[in-house]
């Protein structure tokens, strides 16, 4: 099995402060992986050190199966957390300036620059200043810049974040079709559902250390179906004090409660419908959400 | 090598292509000859108004010679209206303070006989402020005191006159053992000029540096270059991107230059003194120039990497700035002066060196070994300079939020 990216036993610390601690994972080539943590996990200090930004204190950075060197950065693309274009540049300048670091033509490039910019709609602003544009149509330049060299392995730290559901459909959408088309992509993100949905295999860390580490399915299937979606009318306090009700998460429109081991879910249905008027009674795998706070909260306590 | 060429032609390109450089281009030689020229101009000019003063002596042919010498009316002087007084009590001295006081008089002079003695008069007034009208005064009475003397000697009047006159000394610079009729005056104000823009340049450059790295850092664009370039091509390019937009900018003032000091362009030839600089002076302006911008862009290369936005940066770029001010404070001395030991020492000195050095070889051009061993000290404290930079600026750029202190920054350098 080939692996797109390998990281093996990577620490760095600023100072007193540890913020990678021998972190190892490896992704598959061809994958979607999700990166989660906290804010403050060590989330971009490690994607720092894959794209050769910092270079980690100790253990080693592999990719596409070879040490680091900088002229494999040309098959990757990088989108940062913070977004970053230069405000007064023009947007295909902009484009091709960053394609061409990346060692594109400028020809290839303005051509790339002006098909995506087609697809995703910024036609009309390809001669227009950064400055110019909405906080969305910054995103998707951004977006763009990260992918417009066409590489092999895209790193993207909150790619949705900011992004209206139009366009984040349409940015799902065009990271699936470069799955089918054998490219890798690292996602790094808080936002569950996001990775519930894309992602194949997840590293959960915090405080710099990887506390979960795996194929999404089999994480799930670990923690076993013993919960419950629950929709009702009523007053729905009884499964707080309910000694079958381990932990109770209330969503607004639908609770999702956890049971206690061994508790029957039957007898949770039986007690639900003499109290309320029960609409949706679901078993379920826990939702990531729910292993990440499970995860986090317990490492935190 | 590539990405360094594409970050210097990206900084150049966004840069030439600005209207605040057209603008600048044309604006700041006009500002230069306005801050050089305009002040002596208007030193230059009348004083407006007439004074209204008492001489107060016990000798009248003093008062009389006095009054002739003030009242003679040269070009450029101020014009006086005089009363005599032969009065030199304590009592009329006090009354003549009170005049001044009430404004019915502007201010007299004490002419007893003992000050005259002592050479050391006073002259008391509301307003103190006009050093040239102090030279003024003095001059007069010192001719009026000497030709006094010489009468008592027996000399006629008119042979006095005669024997005081002023000599008028006129300056010609000798280069390459002709003499040139461009001296005195105007060579001192084309020097400070130069120095000027020198100046000029090297710090509106240098800030633009500054600038650049800081708008890259808090726009965040730093880290998506950073995924492709390294620190150091990102430096050295727009280092050298914006040192090229500086170089391309007084290649434009050369050309116009030369264009108006060309023969039948422009028509008076006094203009044409003021433009037509020798080639010396123009060369040495771009090496000095240059030098002088890399060991400076550097260091505000490194304060916009070490600070999270323009205000702060405000807060510390004094500390750069303040060599680059120090050649100007020093400008009018090393003009005078340009071979004495403090000017030869001070061109020495690598941060003064560009504006300094400049000057003494634009003045007179000083002994090859000292112009050779300043260039020497000068690039290896550039080269020290951009080492201990460009250590900076790889750390400070990807640093946001507190700004560092001193031991933090010295613990920069040593990260690998």
């Amino acid at each position: 099995m080939t692996h797109t990216l390998k990281l093996q036993d990577i620490s760095k610390s600023y100072d007193h402060f540890v913020a990678v601690d021998h972190l190892s994972f490896n992704i598959r080539q061809g994958s979607v992986y999700g990166l989660l943590g906290p804010n403050g996990a060590g989330k971009t200090s490690s994607l720092r050190m894959m794209i050769g930004i910092t270079l980690p204190d100790s253990g080693e950075v592999r990719i596409f199966g070879e040490p680091f060197r900088r002229e494999l950065l040309k098959l990757i693309g990088y989108l940062p957390e913070e977004r970053g274009l230069y405000r007064k540049m023009k947007l295909l300048d902009q484009l091709v300036f960053l394609a061409e670091l990346k060692g594109v033509s400028a020809k290839d490039a303005a051509r790339r620059a002006a098909s995506w910019c087609e697809r995703l709609q910024l036609n009309d602003w390809i001669h227009k200043k950064v400055e110019e544009l909405s906080k969305g149509m910054q995103q998707k330049v951004q977006f763009i810049a990260a992918i417009l060299h066409e590489p092999e392995f895209l790193i993207l730290d909150e790619p949705f974040a900011g992004l209206d559901p139009a366009n984040a459909v349409v940015l799902k959408d065009i990271l699936l079709e470069q799955k089918k088309a054998g490219k890798t992509i690292l996602f790094s993100t808080h936002r569950m559902d996001q990775v519930e949905r894309l992602c194949d295999s997840i590293c959960l860390i915090n405080h710099g250390r990887a506390v979960l580490e795996g194929e999404l399915k089999q994480i799930k299937g670990k923690y076993g179906k013993n919960n419950v979606q629950l929709e009702y009318e009523g007053n729905g306090n009884f499964l707080e004090q309910s000694p079958l009700v381990e932990r109770f998460n209330n969503y607004g429109n639908y609770v999702e409660v956890r049971l206690k081991p061994g508790a029957d879910p039957q007898e949770l249905l039986q007690l639900a419908a003499s109290r309320t008027r029960v609409s949706k009674f679901e078993l379920v795998e826990p939702s990531l959400e729910e292993i990440f706070i499970d995860v986090v909260g317990a490492g935190n306590a | 090598m590539r990405n360094i060429w594409l970050i210097i032609r990206r900084e150049y390109l966004e840069r030439v292509r600005t209207k605040s450089f057209l603008i600048s281009t044309l604006i700041l030689p006009l500002f230069m000859l306005a801050v050089t020229v305009l002040p002596a101009k208007l030193a230059g000019m009348k004083a407006e108004g007439t004074r209204h003063i008492v001489l107060v002596t016990s000798n009248p042919q003093l008062g009389e010679a006095v009054k002739h010498q003030l009242t003679k009316g040269k070009e450029g002087e101020r014009a006086y209206r005089i009363e005599i007084d032969s009065d030199v009590s304590e009592n009329e001295r006090e009354a003549l303070r009170n005049r001044v006081s009430d404004g019915s008089l502007d201010g007299f002079l004490w002419l007893s006989d003992d000050a005259i003695a002592k050479r050391k008069v006073t002259y008391a007034a509301r307003e103190t402020s006009d050093f040239i009208e102090d030279a003024g005064l003095g001059s007069a009475l010192t001719v009026a005191v000497m030709k006094e003397r010489l009468a008592e000697r027996g000399i006629a009047a008119a042979d006095a006159e005669n024997l005081v006159k002023d000599v008028n000394v006129e300056t010609v610079k000798i280069r390459k053992g002709k003499e040139s009729s461009s001296g005195g005056v105007q060579q001192f104000f084309i020097s400070f000029m130069m120095a000027f823009l020198l100046y000029f340049t090297l710090l509106v450059y240098g800030m633009a540096v500054m600038r650049s790295v800081l708008e890259e850092k808090t726009s965040r664009v730093m880290e998506v270059v950073l995924s492709s370039a390294t620190s150091r091509q990102l430096m050295a390019g727009k280092v050298l991107g914006v040192g090229a937009v500086g170089l391309t900018q007084i290649a434009i003032w050369i050309v116009i230059g030369a264009l108006l000091a060309a023969p039948g362009l422009v028509a008076s030839p006094e203009m044409r003194g003021w433009l037509q600089l020798p080639p010396l002076t123009i060369a040495a302006f771009c090496l000095f120039f240059g030098l002088g911008y890399l060991l400076y862009s550097g260091m505000y290369a490194a304060l916009g990497a070490m600070v999270n936005s323009e205000q702060e940066a405000q807060q510390w770029q004094f500390f750069v700035t303040l060599p680059i001010v120090v050649p100007i404070v020093m400008l009018t001395f090393v003009i005078r002066q340009p071979n004495s030991t403090v000017s030869t020492w001070m061109s020495m000195v690598p941060f003064f060196a560009p504006i300094l050095m400049y000057l003494r070889i634009v003045v007179q051009t000083p002994p090859l070994w000292q112009i050779l061993l300043s260039l020497a000290i000068l690039v290896a404290t550039i080269y020290g300079v951009l080492v201990v930079c460009s250590r900076i600026y790889r750390v400070g750029i990807l640093m946001y939020g507190k700004r560092p202190t001193l031991p933090e920054i010295v613990k920069w350098l040593r990260y690998a």
